[in-house]
């Protein structure tokens, strides 16, 4: 049997350190896909009135993502940091680690920031609970990285090419986190007021082929474990150029890319935040207020659930007459 | 300092942030040889052009009597204020 995926550390992150290096001359000119992600980043954080002295600027590919970080108001330490050194050279304070083993100590940061980091970490959970270490009290993360749909067609074709041609099929795109996942990861990881949301992106391409030296541009392709061991053969990528015009191709011959761009917001817990008041303190009945009996709801599961007894079958719901749920505004 | 003589000066803000990313633990920085040590994990990282590089892989196994044992460490730290 072929080795498998190893699902706990999927991405080879030595692999990843080799094509950024090699990626790095084009990375530091400025990928036009970065670039538009730091804009869309920087937005947002234009709309966070406070001043953030102390910046950890993560898998700092961007050169514009950093000038717009310094050049914000109050700013007074962009640290960037890269697992390739390559991608660090210029002026300013640098790092070189691993975002999956961050060197800072607690409470070290106002912000960390990072476009097209979180996406190949292998321990996305680890990886945030790390950053929100070495945040301040109430310390903002903000980070961009594709997720859910991104490059779909492109999954498609080389599911398909590889099962026309070889009757078989290694993953080639990564696995990406979906939205739903990612909020809940910032809120397991820890973070206060956790917002993640999308923004689409769709690039149109003259030619399939050139999406594929885009990806290599930005040190994008595949990094998967299993990857490596069993490398993409001519005739299954050429094939799969092919179904990927017959499939996608647009009326004036473009082919169409999708990144599907997760923003996640979180902030490290401090006492000044809204929070939501213990459950039970709450003064307005909701039952009441949906005109419904209290423990009137109906419940799904059947009763020969394995050693459940009806008691428990029910504890979704209020199980006191009093049982109040109330939210509170911010303070 | 004569090894070290081209190297450019690491940020000394950078000093106040760094911790070994194994442990968590404190690091010293030693300037004779500029690199970064962490005597829990017995590695010492590498500053190459100013930039320490704090990769596990690329950093040097401290020997055996290399390493400060615990009870000795604060007074090393207090020695180097």
């Amino acid at each position: 049997m072929r080795p498998m995926t190893d699902p706990v550390r999927p991405f080879d992150r030595r692999l990843l350190r080799l094509r950024r290096e090699r990626a790095a001359p084009r990375l530091r000119t400025g990928s036009f896909l970065h670039e538009e992600i730091a804009a869309r980043l920087l937005e947002r954080l234009a709309e966070i009135r406070r001043p953030l002295p102390r910046v950890l600027e993560l898998a700092a590919a961007c050169p514009r993502l950093t000038a717009g970080l310094a050049a914000r108001e109050g700013t007074e330490l962009v640290l960037r940091l890269d697992n390739v050194p390559a991608l660090l050279a210029g002026s300013g304070p640098a790092v070189v680690a691993e975002e999956e083993l961050l060197p800072f100590g607690a409470d070290r940061f106002d912000a960390v920031l990072g476009i097209m980091s979180l996406h190949k970490v292998n321990d996305l959970p680890g990886t945030l609970a790390q950053i929100r270490y070495c945040l301040k009290p109430d310390g903002l993360l903000l980070a961009a990285f594709p997720g859910g749909g991104t490059l779909r067609e492109l999954r498609e074709v080389l599911l398909l090419a590889e099962l026309e041609c070889l009757g078989g099929a290694a993953p080639r795109v990564a696995p990406f986190v979906d939205l739903a996942d990612a909020a809940a990861l910032l809120q397991r990881a820890g973070f206060a007021l956790p917002v993640a949301d999308r923004e689409p992106i769709t690039v149109r391409y003259r030619e399939p082929l050139r999406l594929l030296r885009d990806l290599q541009a930005m040190a994008e392709t595949g990094v998967l474990a299993a990857e490596a061991r069993r490398p993409l053969r001519r005739t299954v990528l050429m094939r799969a150029l092919e179904l990927y015009r017959e499939r996608f191709a647009t009326e004036d011959g473009r082919v169409p890319a999708t990144f599907e761009i997760l923003f996640l917001t979180g902030w490290k817990p401090h006492p000044s935040q809204p929070r939501p008041l213990p459950p039970g303190s709450g003064e307005i009945d909701l039952a009441a207020h949906l005109g419904r009996p209290p423990g009137g709801g109906q419940c799904s599961r059947t009763s020969g659930s394995a050693g459940g007894s009806k008691r428990a079958a029910n504890s979704a719901q209020p199980s006191r007459p009093g049982a109040r749920i109330t939210l509170r505004n911010s303070k | 300092m004569t090894e070290t003589g081209n190297e450019p000066p690491i940020d000394p803000r950078l000093l106040e942030l760094l911790v070994c990313p194994l442990t968590k633990g404190p690091l010293r920085y030693d300037r004779l040889r500029n690199e970064l040590v962490s005597d829990q994990a017995g590695l010492a990282y590498p500053i190459r052009d100013g930039i320490p590089v704090m990769l596990v892989d690329e950093a040097r196994r401290l020997r055996e009597d290399e390493a400060i044992p615990p009870e000795l460490r604060a007074e090393r730290d207090e020695d180097d204020r």
